[in-house]
Parts: C-alpha cells; sequence; structure tokens
C-alpha cells in the first residue's frame, strides 16, 4: 500500500490533487447550471420534478469553487409551481423576482399584485404555500412523499376570515383555482397523492370533524338560524345528523354513520355534479359561514399537517404504492 | 182465535228475523266485497251510509243503520289500517308536511315536518278521513299566522324581554369597577357623616346617613347579582335558544302551509272539506284504483 502523505508531498501531486479538488467544484457547478436550464426550459413534467428534487436537495458547497447563494430552497417549488402551471396555460398565478433579494414570489390576478406569496420550509422537509405577510400554510408539499394536502384551517383563516373582509366571493374562488389546478397537475402529470381537503368536490367525501363529540345544541342554532332565510334544516331518517337544503339541489348534511361505533361526526355536500366542496359553501352562504365560525370549537374540520412517520405501516405503504406508480 | 193470532204473531218474528238476518248477511257480503276488491269508496259508504250520502251524493235523510254497522265494530282498526293505505298516499300529495306514525294498528299520529326538529301534531281518524289535531299545538300554529300580520313570531315578545334582562346583566358586569369607585366615595362620605352622628345627631345628619347606606346596599345588591350574572345569561341563552326554536319550528310550518295552500284559511278549508275531496277522488271501480295504486 502507498503512502498517501509520501505521495501529496510531491508538488505535481499536490497541483493534480487541487485541480480534482477543482474539478469537482466546478462539475457541482455545471451541473448545477444544467438543472437550471432544465428547470428554465424542459417542458416535461418529470424532467421538471427531478430537477426541482435535485436543486432542492443539491449542496453548492464546495472548499474549493464558491458559488454565489442565488437562490434558495424554497424558491425552487415555487419554480416548479409556476412552470407546471404554466405548462398547463394557466395565467391566473405569476411568478416574478424581486430584483433586489433574487428572491421568487407568486401573484394572483384576481387577488391583485400586492398579495405575494411563497414557500417556506419546515423542519420535517415539507413545503408550505404561504402568504408572505401571514403563517397560515395554504397546502403542504413533499417532494420526496409525492404528496400534497391542503390545510383546512389556514383555508378558513386566510379565505374565509380574512380573505372575504377584502375581497368578494367569486374573487377567492378565482383565486383558489390555480392552486387545484396545481394539485391536480401533480396528480395527473406526476402521481402525487393529493388531499384536497375542504376544496374536495366528492359528493363521497367526508369532512371529519375534530372533535369526538357534537353537542346537538351546535346544530339547533343552525336550526334557529334559518328561520331567517329560505334554507329549511331536515332531520335524517335515522336520526342521526342533519341536512341542510340549499340552491339547486345542493345539500349539506352534518351527520355521523348510524352502523359507525365511534359515531365520528362529519360534512359531507351532496351535489348533482359534483362540483361543489363545503369550502364553496362556506365562502358563499353567509348562513353557514356565520353559523360555523361562531361555532368553530364544535365544528372544525380536522386539519392534518404532512407528518410521515415511517414507523407506522400504513404510511409505509402509501409511500411504496407512490413510488412505484411514478415507475410505470 | 187465540192460536191463530199466535200464529201470525210468529210468521211476523220470523219475518222480522229473516229480514234482519238478511240485512246483515247484505251488509257482511257487501263489506266483505269491497275489501276483496279494495274498493275504499264503496266501504267508507257501508261505514257512513248518511254522512256518504250528504256530503258525496248530495242527499239528506238517510239515517245510518246502526245495527249493521255495529257488526263490523270489533275490526275497525283493521278497516283503519287497510284504509291509510290509500288515505295517507292521498294526503301525502295534499298535505306533503305530513308525517304519519301508526304507533298501534289503525292508530296514526301525525307529525308535522321532517325538519330537524317538529312537533307531534294530533292523530289521523282514518275511518272518518279527518284530522284530529292537538288543540294547544294548532292554536300555536294559528296564533303564529295572526302575528305574521304584524312581523311578529310567536315567542318574539318573551324573547325580547329575557334579551333586555341579559343585556342588562352584562352592563352589570361590565361597571363592575364604577360600582366599586362609586363605594369607596360613599364610604368616605359616611364615615364623613358618621362622625357627625351620636346623641345629639341631626334630624338632616340622620337622613343623610340613612341615605348613604341605602345607597351603599344598593351597590351591595348590584355586585351580589353580578357575581351570578354570568351564569344567568348563560341560562337565559338555553331558554332563548329553546323559544326560537319553537319560533323556528313554527315558521317552517307557517312556511309548508303557505307553500301548499295560499293561506291559513284555504288550509282549514281544505281540512272541512276532506272527506268529500278524499272519497270523491276514489274510483268507482275498485279494481281500476288498485292498478292505479300499483302503478
Amino acid at each position: 500500500m502507498m503512502n498517501n502523505n509520501r505521495m501529496l508531498n510531491q508538488p505535481s501531486e499536490q497541483l493534480n490533487a487541487l485541480a480534482h479538488s477543482f474539478e469537482h467544484g466546478l462539475e457541482i457547478g455545471q451541473h448545477y447550471v444544467k438543472l437550471l436550464s432544465k428547470l428554465a426550459q424542459t417542458d416535461d413534467a418529470h424532467d421538471l420534478l427531478a430537477a426541482t428534487d435535485e436543486l432542492v436537495n443539491l449542496d453548492l458547497d464546495d472548499a474549493f469553487v464558491k458559488f454565489p447563494q442565488h437562490y434558495q430552497v424554497a424558491d425552487y417549488y415555487l419554480l416548479l409551481m409556476g412552470r407546471l402551471l404554466e405548462m398547463h396555460s394557466n395565467e391566473e398565478l405569476k411568478i416574478t423576482e424581486d430584483p433586489t433579494s433574487h428572491r421568487f414570489y407568486a401573484t394572483i390576478s384576481s387577488l391583485g399584485e400586492n398579495v405575494l406569496f411563497h414557500f417556506t420550509k419546515d423542519a420535517e422537509g415539507n413545503a408550505a404555500f404561504t402568504d408572505v405577510n401571514d403563517n397560515e400554510p395554504l397546502f403542504f408539499l413533499s417532494l420526496e412523499h409525492q404528496m400534497l394536502r391542503f390545510n383546512n384551517k389556514a383555508l378558513v383563516n386566510y379565505f374565509i376570515i380574512k380573505g372575504l373582509k377584502k375581497y368578494s366571493d367569486l374573487d377567492l374562488r378565482s383565486a383558489i383555482k390555480p392552486l387545484l389546478l396545481f394539485a391536480q397537475v401533480l396528480h395527473d402529470d406526476l402521481d402525487f397523492v393529493i388531499d384536497r381537503g375542504i376544496l374536495g368536490t366528492n359528493n363521497e367525501q367526508h369532512y371529519d370533524l375534530a372533535k369526538p363529540e357534537l353537542s346537538l345544541t351546535v346544530i339547533d342554532r343552525l336550526f334557529v338560524a334559518t328561520a331567517e332565510n329560505d334554507y329549511m334544516l331536515f332531520n335524517l331518517p335515522k336520526n342521526n345528523g342533519a341536512e341542510l337544503r340549499l340552491d339547486r339541489q345542493v345539500n349539506l348534511e352534518l351527520s355521523f354513520d348510524p352502523d359507525d361505533y365511534s359515531q365520528q361526526w362529519f360534512f359531507a355536500v351532496h351535489d348533482p355534479n359534483n362540483q361543489v366542496s363545503f369550502f364553496d359553501l362556506l365562502l358563499h352562504y353567509q348562513l353557514i359561514r356565520d353559523w360555523y365560525l361562531s361555532n368553530r370549537d364544535s365544528l372544525a374540520v380536522k386539519s392534518d399537517p404532512l407528518m410521515f412517520a415511517d414507523d407506522e405501516r400504513e404510511e409505509q405503504e402509501e409511500s411504496v404504492t407512490t413510488e412505484s406508480t411514478v415507475e410505470d | 182465535m187465540a192460536n191463530s193470532g199466535h200464529e201470525q204473531a210468529a210468521r211476523d218474528v220470523s219475518g222480522i228475523i229473516n229480514q234482519r238476518i238478511s240485512e246483515k248477511v247484505s251488509f257482511l257480503r257487501q263489506v266483505e266485497e269491497a275489501v276483496k276488491d279494495h274498493h275504499d269508496k264503496k266501504i267508507y259508504q257501508l261505514l257512513d251510509t248518511q254522512r256518504y250520502a250528504k256530503e258525496i251524493e248530495h242527499r239528506e235523510q238517510q239515517p245510518n243503520n246502526q245495527s249493521v254497522m255495529s257488526l263490523v265494530d270489533d275490526i275497525t282498526n283493521y278497516l283503519s289500517n287497510f284504509l291509510s293505505v290509500n288515505l295517507i298516499n292521498y294526503l301525502g300529495k295534499k298535505y306533503p308536511f305530513f308525517y304519519y306514525e301508526e304507533y298501534e294498528t289503525g292508530h296514526y299520529r301525525i307529525y308535522f315536518g321532517n325538519w330537524w326538529d317538529r312537533r307531534e301534531f294530533g292523530e289521523l281518524d282514518v275511518l272518518n278521513v279527518r284530522f284530529l289535531f292537538n288543540d294547544d299545538e294548532y292554536d300555536k300554529l294559528k296564533k303564529t299566522f295572526e302575528l305574521a300580520h304584524n312581523n311578529k313570531r310567536y315567542n318574539s315578545d318573551k324573547i325580547d324581554k329575557i334579551s333586555a334582562e341579559n343585556d342588562r346583566l352584562q352592563d352589570l358586569i361590565d361597571h363592575q369597577r364604577e360600582r366599586e369607585e362609586k363605594r369607596a366615595k360613599l364610604q368616605e362620605q359616611l364615615k364623613d357623616v358618621s362622625s357627625r352622628s351620636g346623641i345629639w345627631e341631626s334630624s338632616k345628619n340622620k337622613e343623610s346617613r340613612q341615605n348613604l347606606l341605602d345607597a351603599l346596599q344598593k351597590l351591595e345588591d348590584e355586585e351580589e347579582e353580578a357575581r351570578t350574572a354570568a351564569q344567568t345569561i348563560k341560562d337565559n341563552e338555553q331558554v332563548v335558544l329553546s323559544l326560537s326554536k319553537e319560533n323556528t319550528i313554527l315558521s317552517y310550518e307557517q312556511k309548508s302551509i303557505l307553500d301548499t295552500f295560499s293561506s291559513f284559511e284555504d288550509f282549514e278549508l281544505a281540512n272541512r272539506n276532506l272527506y268529500a275531496n278524499y272519497i270523491k277522488s276514489l274510483s268507482d271501480d275498485g279494481e281500476k284504483q288498485v292498478t292505479d295504486d300499483e302503478q
């Protein structure tokens, strides 16, 4: 075996080693540049995701070659979002770079140019999409686990409580669209698992309440509130909850499965075309909004963060399925 | 000729018996036949010939033959159950807001609505085709319609009174600091006045001392009330909620009646004519009616 120390004592070897080190640093840089141009130019969703994933995890630090820190990790998420939406010709969400900080921001046309969004990264490595002046994570995104989950609590706080003070329900409805499209594209093009939360429109979807029990007094309050308008609150046939009949055959149900021992209460929205979400009802119906917000302690819908506990089999199976679909 | 008179009487008696029996047999045969064909109209005619003649055929003077009608007295519950099928089906269309529960064979409770909270509203008398509304519940509804002319609800006054009381209690809670300041001031004054009391206390001094004591007592009473006010407010809110629930139920009932009949008076009129309207709606031909129902 050769002695390293002795070899490095030779000047030519030292130079060589230095050159190798520089070369390595430059390779990182070249790779970085390649990834950046792929992120900027590719029209393939899979390439885009791969580039983003690498950029997010790329360590530019090198002892010999220093690159100016230009973008932050969270920016790549926003660029991914912008590019994917651009590929599906959505123009409601625009990505712009702040000329001084070199940070990227998103604006949504119906909210105006002064409302800026970005991603932040949490300790678990998930990215959260938020208003820069607001700490409400509207959705969480994990590239590693290929999952996107909307956050119910933040959606209510940001759009229903704060948003409606400044914007019309229709503006807010348009503001949600690019976010939903992003989720849809991640699902359709990249096989991500999506949890739309209260934005989900499927009639079968249950929006579980966070609290295990519900006092019927809370439903009484909705009943009393309906006296002032045209909508009526009906009892369900098995006495397992109530149904509020709204316009155009849209119904909001608050009930539990009578055969379910746990009696988990949940909201469900039924409409003829599977197009209406619980969020839509909160946004468009003052009756429901006022009632929900003034009884939020009891009525709050579950709002799970993105958490991946590796020791839980269920979660592992979920990520295995996700990975296998990517390979298809 | 006593004997022949007897024979004559015996012939008369047997004639009477034969006639009565054949009447009964004929009645029972007709009932049997009508039930077999589900000829409800015929059954109603047989059960109350007098009313049928008056309200359907517009003929007076058709007394009921109690002696034959009493033959079915012990099966009225079953007849009621039997006739309820078509009647409830009919009522479902004419009175879409009523729901029926058969709590024993042939006996039906009426519920008003299937909304979140609803009232038991009386009973359905199937054999006589009429509603037997619960007087108290019916009066509430009637009153609701009267009050609606003045844009008022059944419990509005009670709710307003309790709400005002809650406002007053909330005020007591909110002004605790002011009370304390006032009390300190009064006590200061009392000390001052008391220093001038004694055996030679002037009546004027005595009077102002008493006034101060009264004012302090009043503050103490308010303080006492304020201590329990939060709970009282909560209790009152529960009372208001149940009064509001009753208001809501009544407004749903009012809405339903207006949706189906254009006024409460029309609703009452329909109830009065229910027998005639229902019987007329029934087919003259039992068989046909059954096929209609099966379609």
